[in-house]
């Protein structure tokens, strides 16, 4: 009977409730888009943060990032890599080395990063960041590519010529002389001052190591199905005899930028959704108390305090069950569109950069299961808040009083 | 970082031995005294000029090989190693010229000129510094001495100081026990230990044998003391003392050129 009652309420107000549903379901939409748009940052510039040059995770010999010693070698890289793509990860070899850069009288020490670009191109986006001239070739094994710091200490340019000496595995001397065919755009600190990469092959040969690599880097296929915890397990199972290190023990500055964004993403998250609760709360205060005199009516004929109490609260369900619905139908779609188009900044900027990463100018939202369900259940929880005192209210008021009520 | 002189000096400096120029008198006070045969030491490995032909062994936990290097050296602050063996790195040259050191590449052709940063780096794959060849301090003027002990060890008469550097002086050591005959003056052993406190290597000299009409030891050896199976050692086959040698020889043009 009650539900009878509530559809007819409901119904003969009828404007006032699609304005309300209205507002409810497009508010609710919003904060989906919102939240979505937020995850979307957040997940850009991690994603950005780690395909630069970490990865998502590294495994290394015990003790060589505390050490980093020509000696502590992966062996097996490659069957290591094989394993791990079959378990649904991309992963790239690299070998590592010190040395001395000359040209003409200019000279600075340099950390040689020797590469396998087949597999590098698939784990990091490095070679998306060539300032000037272009990244490694294999056909051009005396061609490397520098840090845009080290180009301007030692004075160089693209299509200049620079020495290495170093010390090879074997205690002899490794001196090349290469052709500079790439400098790249800021990437970080160490890359900048002393990034000095090369073709995997070229480094072998100088260096004097025919295998083993000094280090693994490891992204997975797609970030979005399962954790990082859960695929740092995974990889730890696949190769228990190395040491696994993830992004955010790799990259701790920005990881803590990162979670810091996050905090401040959720106070911003809920700034809106109390904005958003206030016209929720201010359609449903008005619903009621435009029908205060209804209602009093409504007791004068024999309703308990407890049936009018409950009427309002499932006119307000069905509003907000309605108003999920467009919040749903409306915020998913927009977000999943924005997801894969984006919104370009690029006219506002040319790139710009977050906790020291450069960042892609299109923003794309990111739909989790959380910028829906949180959205949907802070909207019946609104609701049913913003209603329970004028329901209170309606259900007490004396009949004469009611009646009278302006 | 005196100390790796020594060492290297015989490499890199010339050998003049004022023989009897020091003169143990026990009843001189103790610095005085000690001074004076660290003067005569540190005279031990400089000169006018020198050439000397010289292997070098190094052996580490990933490596063991062994290089024939020919220097060359005039005045302290000038001198030259080439490499002879083997035959990758042959003509690989160190031009120390001043303060500065070169390095030749013969397979690139190209000379480069060390910075501060790469000298604390091994030179040529051995247990030496880059630093420890352009190194010009000397034990008598940089370092404060006191004779720690004096008499018979193993069967020998030496004498033993403890070397600690003045506030002022340019050195990377702390401290250094140096270990020498009481008869001859010549070095036995010194140990360096950083501004720690903590050993960090030790050199020792044997082979002693009468090289450009002095004896002095063949044979010196530096172990880390970290890495207790690894060392550089280096043996002498030839020393010229006094040689005539043109300065044109120490120039940046002059490494290219065989000799």
């Amino acid at each position: 009977m009650l539900m009878h009652f509530a559809f007819r309420n409901l119904w003969r107000h009828r404007q006032r409730t699609f304005v309300t549903i209205a507002a409810m379901g497009l508010a609710g939409s919003i904060m989906i888009f919102y939240s979505a748009l937020m995850e979307g940052m957040l997940f850009a510039s991690e994603r950005n943060a780690i395909s630069m040059n970490s990865g998502e995770m590294q495994l290394h010999v015990e003790n060589y990032r505390r050490d980093p010693d020509l000696y502590k070698r992966i062996d097996g890289s490659y069957s290591i890599i094989n394993k791990l793509q079959q378990a649904g990860f991309n992963a790239s070899p690299r070998l590592y080395g010190f040395a001395l850069a000359a040209a003409g009288t200019a000279s600075s020490g340099v950390k040689m990063s020797a590469i396998d670009i087949d597999y590098e191109s698939k784990v990091t986006k490095i070679h998306n960041h060539v300032m000037r001239g272009s990244w490694l070739s294999k056909d051009l094994p005396n061609d490397v590519v520098i840090g845009r710091r080290l180009a301007r200490t030692l004075g160089v340019d693209v299509g200049d010529e620079v020495v290495i000496v170093g010390q090879a595995a074997d205690g002899s001397m490794a001196d090349a002389l290469f052709n500079i065919r790439g400098i790249l755009k800021s990437v970080g600190e160490e890359i900048d001052r002393a990034g000095f990469y090369m073709n995997v092959s070229t480094f072998r040969e100088l260096m004097v190591i025919p295998e083993g690599s000094h280090e693994i880097v490891i992204m997975p296929k797609d970030g979005y199905s399962n954790t990082l915890n859960e695929r740092l397990e995974q990889v730890r199972k696949l190769v228990p005899q190395l040491e696994l290190l993830s992004w955010k023990k790799l990259l701790p500055a920005i990881a803590e930028i990162l979670d810091m964004t996050d905090a401040s993403i959720v106070v911003m998250i809920l700034i809106t959704y109390i904005a958003v609760g206030m016209v929720i709360l201010n359609a449903m205060l008005m619903g009621v108390f435009e029908r205060i005199r209804e209602f009093g009516v409504m007791k004068a004929l024999g309703f308990s305090p407890w049936q009018i109490f409950s009427l309002i609260l499932l006119e307000s369900q069905i509003q907000v069950a309605l108003a999920s619905m467009i919040t749903i139908g409306v915020g998913i779609p927009l977000s999943l569109y924005f997801s894969v188009h984006g919104i370009d900044l690029s006219q506002f900027t040319s790139g710009f950069t977050f906790g020291g990463v450069a960042l892609d100018p299109h923003w794309r939202s990111m739909l989790t299961p959380q910028s829906v369900i949180m959205p949907v259940g802070l909207l019946f929880a609104i609701a049913t808040l913003a209603v329970i005192y004028p329901a209170i209210k309606a259900a007490v008021i004396q009949p004469i009083e009611a009646i009278h009520h302006q | 970082m005196r100390a790796l002189i020594v060492s290297v000096a015989l490499l890199l400096a010339s050998i003049t031995l004022p023989t009897g120029a020091v003169t143990v008198q026990p009843s001189d006070a103790s610095i005085t005294r000690a001074k004076e045969i660290l003067k005569g030491i540190d005279d031990l490995w400089r000169g006018d000029s020198s050439h000397a032909i010289f292997s070098m062994h190094v052996r580490t936990e990933h490596y063991q090989r062994t290089m024939q290097m020919e220097a060359w050296s005039k005045g302290k602050d000038k001198s030259l190693v080439k490499i002879l063996k083997p035959l990758k790195e042959k003509g690989t040259a160190s031009l120390k010229s001043g303060k500065h050191l070169y390095s030749y590449l013969p397979r690139t052709d190209r000379t480069i000129r060390l910075t501060s940063g790469m000298m604390m780096g091994s030179w040529m794959g051995s247990h030496f510094t880059n630093d420890d060849l352009v190194d010009e301090s000397r034990m008598e003027e940089d370092y404060t001495p006191a004779v720690t002990f004096e008499g018979q060890r193993n069967g020998q008469n030496i004498i033993e100081f403890a070397l600690i550097p003045h506030e002022d002086a340019a050195v990377v050591w702390g401290k250094i026990i140096m270990t020498i005959f009481a008869n001859s003056l010549l070095p036995i052993e010194e140990i360096f230990y950083d501004e720690d406190g903590v050993e960090t290597r030790r050199m020792t000299f044997s082979d002693y044998k009468v090289m450009a009409g002095a004896e002095r030891p063949a044979v010196m050896r530096v172990t880390p003391t970290d890495k207790p199976d690894e060392y550089t050692e280096i043996i002498y086959e030839k020393l010229e003392l006094n040689v005539d040698l043109k300065d044109s020889l120490f120039s940046i043009n002059s490494l290219k050129h065989r000799h």
